[in-house]
């Protein structure tokens, strides 16, 4: 049978991860109103001992009270401290981002047709924040919480707090007008004995108008420290159920991984139908949710990893937008950097994308990282094949339809294995070379949005949303009057949010621990008795 | 006949613990590749093979060694292609070179002291800075409990070396317990997850039981596991080494031939100054 040549015709789609940002600490509000946290973006630098993390935060619920708590090792300096602009985090959203790729067919009768394009799509980030009036802290005494430093940042006020028992840090917090949640109170005792300070944070309001800006920015520290760690345990205090997370680092050898969590690679390179490219966004998150489900709900997921060292000319294949520039990588705190040489910079970078869904019972300790040498090129990328464009009269394309009904029959398997979708519904679409027209696919109605154009000349604008809860909105059963918030959460279902947590592996009904503790005190018994006689 | 054979090649199975351990290193190589997805190097298994029996081969050739010892060769070649990770091949071929050289290098008294897999990925991650270990590869899940576990434990049953994983799991399961649950409050499930974590545990079971690079008496054998185990704590809670055991037992193998020839070593320092301890030594070392 003649061989098809494969015709590249490059169509990328960043995935339409949709997300909605968060800081890795938890939120304490100053009123009664209830706060989410759903997916955050943080960007990791780790440069020997120096790391610098950049956090990058989307506020849920009553947005006039934000603030937040984020244990680090060290005292901060001014200097250490610093605001970004949001956009870094889009530009490595759409430059990471799982991407399909576009090929056509060549014609069976023509092996030398050959045509070529290239579309770029991603979707933005949605980002939809508020600040929170200041307040005055006056007395401390008692507490055992020493303000050792105190800075006006952009438009944040920060504190650093030393404290020496956690009752008196949540009572502190709470006399000065936020509220924490309650099981906060026990998950600060680890990091107070573990030495860590307590970086506090509001909005300083009139910094805030005066700078004009009316979203919250990123705020990045810098410090020197031996943990390279996340701490994610605080932010599971009022998180609802699971929480995602895409970690983005920069380090001078190689890939970023997790020691104490399993890190597994997305999916990549599979031939999907040709349907999945209007539906990109909901393709990839059912496809995250399924493997997921597959793999357990305890594993860290590497979405993207990449050579972006000066001398490195492929900075991405294919790429699903422009790769960082000098200046973003520079703003992103990577300091090792020298401008100059072709790219705009001369030195060794390493770019890791991990993408991570944790609660509180699957994820028990914090994040801690490892740098290994491994500069191993990933990304998730996922493959269509357009049917030869025109018909033409020759033999091979009889034998060519016959095995594009198989590839594509393939292609279906395919889906279904990856996403867990219902292919039946999918039934005609081997047989239809052209105008098909396929169902949507299951998830659409939960508010899936869709593929927008990124243009990285236009500062990302949020999208006007009620920050505050419309009553109206709210479906008419008990619960939703019982917590409303829940509701508007509901409402709200990001594609990303796991609304059914699947049970991992090692959290199934069968006890294995204590099988196998019963199993190996036997065991040692038996071996005991059988010594003796 | 047929029950004959089958008994007679039982019985040949069963002469040799190590026969179970190739069997079941064997059989997490494969949980590896096949379910939890792991990604090696392609040419890492049959190179680290082919390197390290090839070693061993001509070890046998130049100290006349018994063929038999080939089976060690290959428990090394399992336990690097389970540890050890790396994307060039000649570090590969390395680590396995120096993995079985070093047996027959650093001999005291025509024993080798350093565990060889164990010393092999050390020292080449350290000369090359080009390999690395993955202690999340396994994840954390009652499941390795159980299956690393009992096959774990059968084999240290046999090979007659259950205190060292004991004393191991004491001193480090031990020092975390003090220092996460007791101090610093942090909740139960953080240690469980600490303690069901795959790489532990075969670390525990299957690296730090290799029989001929333990000390020999019983005592001797559970001091020392008991101080790799602090060791490993005292360098993943206050220097956040990751992979701290593998790096506590490499610093820790020179006091096996110490603990070996104490007697000896001390019967040599008894003209020096020390000997005012001696009294008290003597009857530590008394034979049972």
């Amino acid at each position: 049978m003649k061989k098809n040549i494969l015709v590249c015709l490059l169509l990328l789609v960043a995935a339409a991860t949709n997300q909605t940002l968060a800081f890795c600490g938890f939120y304490v509000a100053r009123a009664e109103a209830q706060l989410f946290n759903k997916t955050s973006q943080v960007i990791l630098v780790r440069n020997g001992e120096n790391t610098t993390v950049t956090m990058s935060s989307d506020f849920k619920g009553n947005v006039s009270e934000f603030a937040m708590v984020i244990p680090v090792p060290v005292v901060l300096k001014r200097n250490d401290i610093k605001v970004v602009d949001r956009r870094i985090f889009d530009l490595l959203d759409a430059y990471s981002g799982p991407r399909l790729v576009e090929y056509t067919d060549a014609s069976p009768c023509q092996r030398d047709y050959y045509e070529e394009m290239a579309v770029v799509k991603t979707t933005k980030a949605r980002s939809n924040r508020e600040a929170a009036p200041t307040t005055e802290d006056s007395e401390r005494d008692n507490y055992k919480v020493a303000v050792v430093a105190r800075y006006t940042v952009g438009e944040y006020d920060i504190q650093i707090l030393n404290a020496l028992q956690s009752d008196g840090l949540a009572r502190w917090l709470n006399d000065h007008g936020y509220k924490v949640p309650e099981r906060a109170a026990e998950m600060l005792e680890p990091y107070i004995k573990g030495n860590m300070k307590f970086f506090v944070v509001k909005v300083n309001l009139e910094e805030q108008k005066s700078s004009g800006a009316n979203l919250l920015r990123p705020i990045q520290i810098t410090f020197t420290s031996q943990k390279f760690m996340l701490p994610i345990r605080l932010g599971m205090a009022n998180g609802e159920g699971m929480q995602d997370m895409i970690i983005y680092t920069f380090t001078q050898r190689g890939r970023v991984e997790p020691v104490n969590y399993r890190s597994l690679r997305m999916p990549t390179d599979r031939n999907v139908p040709e349907f999945v490219k209007d539906n990109f966004g909901t393709f990839y998150t059912s496809l995250y949710k399924q493997n997921l489900r597959k793999e357990g709900n305890d594993n860290i997921f590497l979405e993207y990893a990449w050579d972006l060292s000066g001398q490195n000319q492929m900075k991405c294949d294919p790429c699903a937008s422009e790769p960082p520039l000098y200046s973003e990588i520079r703003e992103a705190g990577v300091d090792w950097l020298q401008t100059g040489g072709r790219n705009g910079y001369i030195g060794s970078l390493f770019f890791t994308r991990m993408h991570v869904s944790y609660d509180r019972s699957n994820f028990p300790q914090d994040l801690i990282f490892q740098e290994t040498p491994d500069r191993t090129n990933f990304q998730c990328r996922y493959v269509l094949n357009h049917p030869a464009p025109y018909y033409e009269d020759c033999d091979a394309w009889k034998s060519y339809q016959e095995e594009k009904v198989i590839r594509r029959k393939k292609e279906l398997l395919e889906l279904a294995a990856l996403t867990g979708w219902d292919v039946t519904r999918y039934s005609e679409y081997p047989y239809m070379f052209k105008g098909y027209e396929a169902p949507r696919p299951p998830d659409d109605r939960k508010g899936h949005v869709e593929p927008k154009q990124f243009d990285p000349q236009q500062p990302a604008i949020p999208e006007k949303k009620p920050a505050v809860p419309q009553p109206s909105r709210l479906p008419e059963d008990p619960v939703a009057q019982l917590n409303p918030a829940q509701s508007i959460f509901e409402i709200e279902q990001d594609d990303f949010l796991i609304e059914n947590p699947v049970q991992n592996r090692g959290d199934n009904s069968i006890p294995w621990g204590w099988v196998g503790v019963v199993a190996i005190t036997g065991l040692a018994v038996y071996t005991a008795g059988r010594t003796k006689s | 006949m047929l029950k004959e054979t089958t008994s007679h090649a039982l019985n040949r199975f069963n002469s040799d613990p190590r026969h179970y351990q190739l069997l079941f290193l064997l059989l997490f190589l494969i949980t590896g590749l096949f379910w939890l997805d792991w990604h090696l190097q392609p040419l890492q298994i049959p190179f680290t093979f082919l390197t390290a029996i090839l070693t061993q081969w001509l070890a046998i050739r130049a100290f006349k060694i018994p063929l038999n010892s080939l089976k060690s060769a290959i428990i090394t070649s399992f336990s690097l292609c389970l540890l050890f990770r790396s994307d060039s091949l000649h570090v590969i071929v390395l680590a396995a070179f120096l993995s079985i050289a070093f047996k027959f290098v650093f001999r005291i008294q025509n024993r080798h002291f350093i565990n060889p897999a164990n010393a092999g990925i050390c020292c080449t991650i350290l000369l090359t800075g080009d390999g690395w270990i993955s202690p999340g590869q396994w994840g954390s899940g009652q499941i390795w409990l159980l299956l690393i576990g009992i096959l774990g434990w059968i084999i240290v049953s046999k090979a007659a070396r259950i205190g060292l994983a004991a004393g191991f799991l004491a001193g480090y399961i031990g020092g975390l317990f003090v220092r996460m649950i007791l101090w610093q409050d942090w909740p139960l499930d953080a240690l469980t997850h600490v303690f069901t974590s795959g790489s532990l545990l075969l670390f525990s079971f299957f690296m730090i039981t290799d029989p001929a690079s333990t000390p020999i008496r019983k005592e001797m054998r559970i001091l020392w596991s008991i101080l790799v185990g602090l060791l490993a704590f005292y360098l993943q809670a206050f220097h956040w080494v990751n992979g701290a055991p593998i790096w506590a037992l490499f610093m820790l193998s020179p006091l096996i031939p110490i603990m070996n020839n104490g007697k000896e070593i001390l019967h040599r320092l008894k003209g020096i100054s020390l000997c005012t301890f001696l009294p008290l030594t003597n009857r530590f070392q008394k034979q049972p």
